[in-house]
């Protein structure tokens, strides 16, 4: 029954091949056109890893049309769902922004970059660089002028 | 985050939305700075974040802040705890990012007291939030709005007249939200009339007035909330789907002649002339949710039965009803044997427990063969807690038996 719905190929940087539904690689405005095209050979994705499209297909076949249900019982399902999805390390959760933004596929680049502000949250300046192993790299001046501000940083 | 492009980690930042998380990211790192800088979208202050810091300070804060970032789209200022800003600061704020900001959230006294409206008209604002202030005027022949779709008015005192007003120059709003606003009437005008042909939902709540029309043929989604009228009447050309009342008193009630298209009803503790109420929904046969809750049930009962209900409303697949289950009321209710053959999920509930309660859910099992779920809310009232634990304990013990022989349903009880 399935094998009648059009299928989209699709190539990692790694060479490796995958199938999607039509209506999910329609989704990924970035390649929207090409589909719309009746474009039958492997769409070539060259930022995107096999091991990362694996993970982008798996998000999008779990959320397309499961979104916009009004049903709380599936939202609920669906987001405790994605919740053991996003449970990535953080180079993994970097590389699906990455593809996210670069396949133009809103629902996960909001999501993955939704989950990465809620560790931000409530912290210092020191647990942020901590976190994300960002170096203080302000020049003197700069530093200067955020120490200017230091009484409504202080205690934050 | 190296391998971030500067726009992504805006976007990031933008989800933080509070302030104080954007001033500590923008602290960190000079990636980050610049992305705060440049490509932030969103930013909120809350005073409540801020508890110490000295209402001047707090203006500093907000305008360094606000003054560093570009293209900024949505802004909220909520200073409830906060003492009034200076006009001018608040002024100098909204102009910065007139030009791009499509949201604002508003909840600050200022001194002296602006007109809000005047400062962010005739933009491309699309969703507009007002609490705590007072609207002075509105001005039809240069302020306009025209390309919201969202506006919320939460304890703002406004005229009926400036309400009315305020619609009107609002071409393409689709949600309007009035909560606890303080709407004068002059001496001459005993009604309230909201008219805007875009309108698709409308959320009234606590409010008190005589007489409320809408006139919007395009609602869809009307609630109504803690009111207080004498009379409400909707004036459409049909396609209200959702109709929502909870804990309002209404003398009269029109929501129009045209309600073949509503597929929700849902009323709580609502005092009911029922044959009134179901002559004005008994033409909704697209009717899907169906709840009936905390109702005080006049004498007349004339419609309020499981043979009517099905009758017309056949495709109603979520059905609540709690209500004095005295033995008239019971008896008339369940009488016939017609089935609610689409019903999937039942909840009932009582108001006052009564040992026939269990006849009315064993009823209400018989009459919805294809049944997924059924909630039973328990409520215990503060009198007579002995009394009452032991007969819902009782109820307990006779839902085993219903369990057994309905094993398809999923049964969940909960408590209030």
């Amino acid at each position: 029954m399935s094998s009648k719905k059009k299928v989209i190929t699709l190539r990692s940087s790694d060479g490796e091949i995958f199938e999607v539904e039509e209506a999910v690689a329609l989704e990924w405005l970035t390649i929207k056109p090409l589909v719309e095209s009746g474009c039958t050979d492997a769409i070539p994705l060259p930022q995107v890893t096999g091991n990362i499209l694996a993970k982008v297909i798996e998000y999008c076949k779990k959320h397309i049309g499961a979104s916009e249900s009004e049903d709380r019982k599936i939202l609920y399902e669906l987001e405790s769902w994605d919740a053991d999805f996003i449970k990535v390390d953080q180079g993994t959760l970097f590389d699906l922004i990455r593809a996210a933004d670069y396949l133009t596929i809103k629902t996960l680049f909001e999501f993955t970059c939704q989950t990465v502000a809620d560790t931000i949250k409530h912290k210092t300046i020191e647990e942020v660089r901590h976190i994300f192993r960002e170096s203080n790299d302000f020049t003197p001046e700069e530093e200067k002028e955020i120490r200017g501000k230091s009484w409504w940083l202080q205690g934050l | 985050m190296e391998s971030l492009p500067v726009e992504v980690i805006g976007n990031i930042l933008s989800q933080l939305k509070a302030a104080r998380d954007v001033v500590i990211a923008s602290a960190t790192c000079r990636k980050w700075r610049e992305a705060c800088r440049y490509h932030l979208r969103a930013l909120s202050f809350d005073s409540s974040d801020w508890p110490d810091l000295t209402t001047s300070r707090l203006e500093i804060l907000i305008t360094q802040t606000i003054f560093q970032t570009h293209g900024l789209q949505a802004l909220s200022i909520s200073m409830e705890d906060a003492e009034e800003l200076s006009a001018s600061l608040v002024i100098a704020w909204l102009m910065y990012t007139k030009d791009t900001l499509r949201e604002l959230c508003y909840n600050v006294r200022t001194h002296p007291n602006i007109n809000i409206l005047e400062r962010c008209g005739r933009q491309r604002l699309e969703v507009l939030s007002l609490a705590h202030t007072v609207i002075t005027g509105v001005e039809p022949s240069y302020q306009k709005f025209p390309y919201l779709r969202s506006l919320s008015l939460s304890h703002v005192s406004l005229s009926a007249l400036d309400l009315s007003l305020l619609l009107l120059i609002c071409p393409r709003i689709e949600s309007l939200g009035l909560i606890n606003a303080d709407i004068a009437l002059s001496d001459t005008q005993a009604t309230m009339e909201l008219i805007s042909a875009s309108l698709k939902e409308l959320h009234v709540e606590a409010i008190s007035l005589d007489k409320l029309v809408v006139e919007a043929d395009n609602l869809q989604k009307l609630r109504l909330r803690d009111c207080s009228l004498e009379m409400f009447e909707h004036i459409g050309k049909g396609g209200l789907r959702v109709f929502k009342m909870d804990d309002v008193s209404i003398l009269h009630l029109d929501i129009g002649e045209n309600t073949e298209d509503l597929e929700v009803v849902d009323v709580q503790h609502f005092t009911v002339m029922w044959p009134k109420f179901y002559n004005m929904i008994s033409k909704s046969s697209k009717l899907r949710t169906l709840r009936l809750w905390g109702l005080t049930l006049a004498d007349q009962m004339e419609g309020m039965d499981l043979e009517t209900i099905s009758a017309c409303f056949p495709h109603v697949s979520h059905l609540a009803l709690e209500f004095d289950l005295a033995d008239s009321i019971l008896d008339h209710c369940l009488q016939g044997s017609s089935r609610l053959e689409n019903v999937l999920v039942l909840e009932l509930g009582w108001s006052v427990l009564t040992n026939r309660f269990m006849v009315w859910v064993a009823g209400l099992l018989e009459r919805c063969p294809n049944l997924k779920k059924l909630l039973i809310c328990v409520s215990a009232s503060e009198a007579n807690l002995e009394e009452e634990y032991e007969m819902i304990a009782d109820m307990h013990t006779a839902m085993i038996p219903l369990m057994r022989k309905h094993t398809q349903v999923d049964v969940q009880f909960k408590y209030e």
